[in-house]
């Protein structure tokens, strides 16, 4: 893909969060990706600039999407794609994730793409390689390529970041997307306010950017104009960290009557998977208003646009 | 042979004294300790100019690990005392968790015994506080104390079940033996691996709050109160906590505390990009309570600084941060970490030193601690002002896990004694 009338040095070795960006470095990748978005849709081929290169999806926690997400980036732009899901291999019999990312390291990929349960895990990885490491969610800390492709959904819809009010809903405490993406929204100046039950609204979330954190979901949505709902894992419901999903579906899940607080072209979305019925109403999630397909299809936009700063022949 | 070291600055925390002088040592003990005097002694067999460094009593440590029996791939007594003597460290309490569980008077003696074949230093053992230190059965704490251990503790996982701490408690009160317990309410911090607030949340760690350790704190503190039972808090990490040991004692409790040398040196945000160097236990807290205690410190209310030496190796440590080790190795670098405080935070010397000597020694009941005529002359030189760079390489421990690693320190021993023999010399190279 051709580069932009601009020059631009995207001057990072890794992606292993959206802290440690520059809201031009954002601005740069979703500048990419939005052309890659455009040229899959109009049904073009994007150039092979990761030709040659082995880009290994090593995941110790279990995700079809995200790897998938990953795999189709690598492979439209030309590149070796080797999936490791460790969650059911050697990592079981004892090996460590720096035995097994030297051993990886010793067969020269270009990319290793890791998603591990540990936060911290990618940056730990990245000490011990010699190749770029892509960040796909570690632990409960980031996930940057989700905060980047809910930015550039974001963006394609309202044609801008800046000045724009983001409810995020949810397990915020637990939720790697909740930091990547308040943290992105927040450098490209949007307001975002996080809301969730008291027991997952962490401390301090005012050094990821966001504007508040609170528990009256029906006043955060005032003006809104996207809101974004979080995935509760059900081991958290059902008296852990709340009484139940009946009570946390009244006062957290989106309903038509809810999203109507917001503004009237508010934009719904969701990182997947969904529990629909319990974060959010069926139809809501396919709603006009909802973009949650859309998140999908710029997930592999951005990786395409990742991959290729971090590793495409060009550079 | 008698020695007399002159020329010294001489501190001795226990009567305050701080001044030029020279003290004679004659088989093994102290004999004189001569404030004022500017030459050796004329009776001494060998002489020793001390250049005007500071003598002081060696260090005493209340909390170190090894891993032996059963870990000697962390750490040997031996390896561990060489560490010791190095620090200016010359006396130190092991712990019962090793494998086995220093849970009888077999491995008392056990302890006893390889401490006296391969270690420089001195070594005593403390018992675990209940059988196996699983928190149900009490260990033979009467038979372990007549073997020598020193201490009884549940080590880092603090008896659970209130009812059996106070039955432990009580017992161990009938024998007039010392218990040290983690003040740590396990259900609160159960699967925290750093301080819990705004910067753990921020990079996805879970949280180790304040108020276990005040939970925890409160509860042995009040059961030492009633059953009479003498109880050091082991590794304190906030003020509060001091607090409530202080109040337990106006009431009449004999009850002590301890700080982890490195706590009073690092704060939470040392960790930062995910350092399990510095992932201990109790955590580094935020800057406010790191100086909170150093104003405890400064106040006199910290009983012991011990060095929570927990050797751990590579295997161990180079791990995602939610999955590595606690522990931290400290013997090196206790009197450094105490030093830093005198020349950055006015902390007066013989303040620094009183917790990791005399105070200690009262809590042990035992002699040494001091510069005072017949008790053991188990001293060092140190110049407190001398700057070194800590580098894990040269560290003398088995397991180099220092959070100090790659840190500027202030304070460095230059020959360490026991019993009146040179045990440990500097020499820029070691």
């Amino acid at each position: 893909m051709a580069m932009a009338g601009y020059t631009y040095s995207f001057d990072h070795e890794h992606l292993l969060g959206i802290e440690g960006l520059h809201p031009l470095d954002i601005t740069h990748i979703l500048d990419l990706a939005d052309r890659y978005a455009d040229a899959t849709r109009a049904g073009k081929r994007a150039d092979p600039v990761l030709t040659g290169r082995t880009v290994v999806n090593l995941f110790f926690e279990n995700s079809t999407r995200t790897m998938s997400s990953f795999e189709i980036a690598a492979k439209r732009l030309g590149a070796d794609v080797i999936n490791m899901p460790v969650a059911q291999s050697s990592v079981k019999k004892g090996e460590t994730l720096i035995d097994t990312a030297m051993t990886l390291n010793a067969m020269k990929p270009d990319v290793l793409v890791i998603r591990h349960s540990a936060s911290g895990g990618a940056k730990l990885l990245s000490r011990k390689v010699d190749c770029a490491v892509i960040n796909a969610g570690d632990g409960t800390h980031e996930h940057p390529t989700q905060g980047l492709l809910d930015t550039l959904t974001i963006r394609r819809h309202k044609g801008r970041i800046e000045g724009l009010k983001v409810v995020i809903c949810g397990d915020i405490a637990h939720s790697r997307v909740a930091r990547s993406t308040t943290m992105a929204l927040h450098l490209l100046g949007a307001e975002v306010h996080l809301c969730g039950p008291r027991t997952l609204l962490p401390p301090g979330t005012d050094t990821w950017g966001a504007s508040s954190a609170t528990t009256d979901f029906d006043t955060a949505l005032k003006g809104a104009d996207v809101v974004m709902m979080l995935r509760l894992q059900l081991e958290r419901m059902d008296g852990a960290f709340l009484p139940s999903r009946r009570e946390y579906f009244r006062y957290f899940g989106l309903t038509a009557d809810r999203l109507a607080l917001a503004l009237p072209d508010a934009t719904v979305m969701h990182p997947g998977p969904m529990n629909r019925g319990i974060e959010i109403e069926s139809a809501i999630a396919d709603g006009p208003q909802s973009v949650i397909t859309e998140q999908v299809e710029m997930g592999v936009a951005v990786r395409e646009a990742v991959l290729d700063l971090l590793a495409g022949t060009h550079r | 042979m008698s020695l007399s070291i002159f020329n010294a600055r001489l501190l001795d925390p226990a009567t305050g004294l701080d001044a030029p002088g020279a003290v004679f040592i004659d088989k093994g003990k102290i004999r004189d300790v001569a404030k004022g005097q500017s030459g050796p002694h004329a009776d001494a067999k060998e002489t020793l100019d001390a250049g005007g460094l500071c003598l002081a009593p060696g260090l005493i440590d209340l909390r170190v690990k090894t891993g032996e029996p059963g870990d000697e791939q962390k750490e040997t007594l031996a390896t561990a005392s060489r560490a010791a003597v190095a620090g200016g460290v010359t006396s130190f309490v092991v712990m019962p968790d090793t494998r086995p569980t220093v849970d009888d008077v077999a491995l008392v003696r056990f302890i006893r015994e390889r401490a006296r074949e391969t270690a420089k230093a001195r070594i005593y053992p403390s018992g675990a506080l209940s059988v196996g230190l699983h928190g149900e059965l009490m260990a033979e704490i009467g038979l372990m104390a007549d073997a020598g251990a020193i201490i009884f503790t549940n080590g880092d996982i603090p008896i659970a079940n209130a009812s059996i701490m106070k039955r432990a408690m009580v017992y161990a009160a009938s024998h007039d033996a010392l218990v040290m317990s983690r003040p740590d309410d396990r259900a609160l911090s159960g699967s925290g691996v750093m301080n819990s607030g705004a910067l753990a949340a921020r990079i996805g760690l879970s949280g180790i709050p304040v108020e276990a350790e005040w939970i925890g704190a409160a509860r042995d503190v009040m059961l030492a109160e009633t059953t009479g039972c003498r109880l050091v808090l082991d590794q304190v990490s906030t003020a509060r906590t001091l607090e409530i040991v202080a109040e337990a004692r106006a009431r009449g409790a004999k009850v002590h505390a301890t700080v982890a040398a490195h706590t009073l040196f690092f704060n939470e945000r040392d960790v930062g990009d995910y350092l399990t160097y510095c992932k201990v236990n109790p955590p580094f807290r935020d800057e406010d309570t790191r100086q909170g205690l150093i104003a405890a410190l400064k106040r006199g209310e910290i009983d012991a600084v011990v060095s929570a030496h927990d050797p751990q190796p590579p295997e161990e440590k180079r791990l995602p941060f939610g999955e590595a080790a606690f522990g931290a190795a400290g013997l090196e670098t206790t009197l450094a970490a105490l030093m830093s405080l005198v020349n950055d935070a006015d902390l007066p010397l013989l303040d620094a030193l009183a917790p990791v000597t005399c105070r200690p020694a009262d809590l042990l009941g035992l002699p040494q601690g001091r510069l005072k005529s017949g008790t053991p002359a188990d001293l060092i030189l140190f110049d407190p002002g001398k700057p070194w760079l800590c580098e894990r390489e040269h560290l003398r421990s088995r397991s180099t896990n220092s959070p100090f690693d790659g840190r500027r320190l202030q304070g460095r021993v230059m020959r360490t004694l026991i019993g009146g023999e040179t045990v440990f010399e500097f020499t820029p190279s070691s």
